[in-house]
């Protein structure tokens, strides 16, 4: 029989709570074990892997020198390199630290220590190296992780929806934010969440980062209709979408 | 052809109309039965099949949903988030199943199930009329089919407006008339009912909690009716026959651009509507990856990529032209392809759009954009 493709993970600048998701897995985990082989994996594992993969997953920003050297060489042993989480696909909430000047980062973080700890502005993933596949969310989305993987040993591409989470919302008949009197960033946020966090009675924070096209003028105008000020969706946009400007 | 109330050729006048329906009241046709019995009728529905009604969700909102108890359900309520549409036309609905060992077996999947839809509303049972009409065209939709062949539906009449974005009198929707298996109208200390199918006799003859109307009870429906022609008005200043000349001079009608600048491209407007129908076909392997199934899921013409096609091309781009789509959708294209007008006045778009776009102001621009042409024509 074909040997099962091996798969290893490595974390950047991040809480580590996405690679908890695919840990978390039950089950299923045990699913994914008859059909790839994980190599590397910190969270459950001892165990190190010193050859090519055929799936890295990298979950977490890049934030220093240290660490885009890293992604580099993971980069070269990797024939297909996953993307996994916000940190990742889109820098995530790391990504706030490029609205500050990197020294007063470094002083507000390591105090007198600063000058030994250089850094730089923090970038996704696919900011440093190519990215085959993304998976978005702050966490990720366990049926996503699932979706992405099945297309991954598929050989085919996996296409983030091009629409906002309020798509899935309505298809789940959830009550909306907005009636219940609360905001909720669905309307300019990608979708592939299955409007996790609304399903279970929390507004959508945006953790997957705007969607492709988004009306941002228009939805400042509804958040002026509920007396929300701009100011607070700029936030909220910066929160999670600051590292898109190095896209430019 | 089904005798639709809103088919736009030669249409009757309103009060024509009228005389029409309460002419064919025949008193044979209707049983009553006693509103403290209502209940009792949802728990005898129990026993023939499963039963789904619309329920209270919170904050103005209901749904349909499948019920186990009468307790639950709620008689008078506003159009529910999505329409009943969901059972004929499910959001996700597996089409097709495949399974690769030594060779590939494909097996198509229709999915239907017997179902009893209590409440539905005479806007919502437009909209089954719609649908019915699309999914009966040939090529025929088998899925569809099936699955109606299997529905119950049990309407209520609404005797008042639900609220204020209901445009059903202007479709001519806001009065049973054809499309149901029995229809609850509520008079005074009962429900007159409408036996309209052999299905919704088997209903009467299964729950035995029915007495046959009189002509009094008929009087009483009468005046009921007339009652409410003079609560609901036409929402929509012209007539409906005007509409697709309206539409004609409207393209390029300053409204649209508007619609640019508000519409969020959510999609919510269309998930909501009881008349769309547009859907992606995508599919799912399980985790051994030799088998799977594929589906059809709802889609939307509000969002981006849906008209999208190979070379990454989008011809419909803008927000205004998938706004102006949708209306012409439901207002145009298919006056000439089905004779009918594929807006059931329900108000679910108008309610869930969080920019605040009015399928009834809309249509009020357009007619005063569209006078105003005119006049500057003759002058
Ligand atoms: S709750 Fe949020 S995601 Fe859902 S429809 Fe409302 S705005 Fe959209
Ligand atoms: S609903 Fe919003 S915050 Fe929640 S997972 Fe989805 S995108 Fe993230
Ligand atoms: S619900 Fe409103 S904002 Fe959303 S797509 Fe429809 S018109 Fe646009
Ligand atoms: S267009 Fe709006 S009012 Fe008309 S049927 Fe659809 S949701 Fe209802
Ligand atoms: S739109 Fe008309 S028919 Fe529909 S619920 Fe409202 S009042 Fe009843």
């Amino acid at each position: 029989m074909k040997s099962k493709p091996k798969v290893a993970f490595f974390d950047f600048a991040c809480c580590e709570g996405c690679q908890l998701q695919v840990a978390n897995m039950g089950e299923l985990l045990l699913e994914v074990l008859e059909i790839v082989d994980i190599v590397e994996f910190r969270e459950i594992m001892s165990e190190k892997w010193d050859g090519q993969f055929d799936i890295a997953f990298v979950e977490g920003s890049i934030t220093d020198e240290h660490a885009t050297e890293r992604v580099k060489k993971i980069r070269e042993r990797s024939k297909i390199l996953v993307a996994l989480g916000s940190c990742a696909t889109i820098g995530g909430v790391n990504g706030m630290k490029n609205s500050f000047p990197l020294e007063e980062v470094r002083r507000y973080v390591y105090g007198e220590f600063h000058k030994f700890f250089p850094t730089v502005e923090t970038k996704a993933v696919h900011q440093v190296v190519k990215v085959d596949y993304f998976i978005h969310g702050c966490p990720i989305y366990q049926p996503e992780f699932l979706t992405v993987l099945k297309c991954i040993l598929q050989g085919i591409p996996y296409y983030v929806p091009e629409y906002p989470v309020c798509v899935e919302c309505k298809l789940n008949e959830n009550v909306c934010m907005y009636d219940r009197g609360l905001s909720c960033m669905g309307p300019v946020t990608k979708a592939g969440c299955n409007s996790w966090c609304i399903n279970n009675g929390n507004i959508c924070y945006g953790c997957r980062g705007l969607t492709v096209n988004p009306n941002t003028e228009g939805f400042k105008e509804v958040l002026r209709k509920h007396n929300i000020p701009e100011d607070f969706l700029i936030k909220k946009i910066e929160m999670y979408n600051k590292c898109k400007e190095l896209d430019k | 052809m089904e005798n639709v109330p809103f088919v736009l050729t030669k249409l009757p006048s309103k009060s024509i109309m009228f005389y029409c329906i309460f002419s064919h009241m025949k008193t044979e046709q209707y049983k009553i039965i006693e509103k403290y019995l209502i209940k009792e009728f949802v728990n005898r529905l129990f026993p023939i099949s499963k039963v789904v009604a619309p329920v209270y969700k919170g904050f103005g909102n209901y749904v349909f949903e499948e019920i186990k108890s009468e307790e639950n359900v709620t008689f008078k309520y506003i159009p529910t988030i999505l329409p009943p549409k969901k059972y004929l036309l499910p959001k996700k609905e597996t089409i097709l199943e495949f399974k690769k060992n030594q060779e590939l077996i494909i097996q198509p999947v229709v999915e239907y199930e017997n179902l009893i839809l209590f409440g539905v509303h005479t806007c919502d049972i437009a909209g089954f009329k719609c649908l019915n009409k699309v999914m009966s065209d040939t090529p025929k939709d088998v899925s569809f089919l099936l699955r109606k062949e299997h529905i119950v539906i049990i309407g209520i009449e609404c005797n008042d407006y639900c609220d204020q974005y209901a445009s059903c009198a202007f479709v001519g929707a806001h009065l049973p008339t054809t499309g149901y298996d029995l229809m609850f109208t509520e008079l005074n200390d009962i429900f007159i009912v409408h036996v309209h199918s052999s299905k919704g006799t088997n209903i009467v003859e299964k729950t035995g909690l029915f007495k046959p109307a009189t002509d009094a009870h008929i009087k009483e429906l009468r005046e009921l009716r007339e009652k409410k022609a003079k609560i609901f008005y036409n929402e929509i200043p012209t007539e409906r026959r005007y509409i697709p000349d309206l539409f004609d001079r409207s393209w390029n009608a300053s409204v649209w651009k508007e619609l640019e600048e508000k519409c969020l491209s959510c999609g919510n407007c269309t998930a909501v509507c009881p008349t769309c129908y547009c859907f992606d076909i995508a599919e799912e392997v399980d985790l051994t990856l030799k088998s799977g199934k594929r589906f059809r899921i709802w889609f939307s013409c509000q969002l981006d990529p849906f008209a999208k096609v190979a070379g990454g091309i989008d011809f419909r781009k803008e927000r205004s032209a998938r706004q102006r789509h949708r209306f012409y959708r439901k207002f145009r294209y298919h006056v000439d392809r089905f004779g009918m007008i594929f807006c059931t006045g329900c108000g679910r778009c108008s309610r869930t759009c969080m920019a605040g776009i009015n399928l009834k102001e809309v249509l009020i621009s357009l007619i005063k954009e569209s006078e105003a042409k005119i006049w500057r024509k003759w002058l």
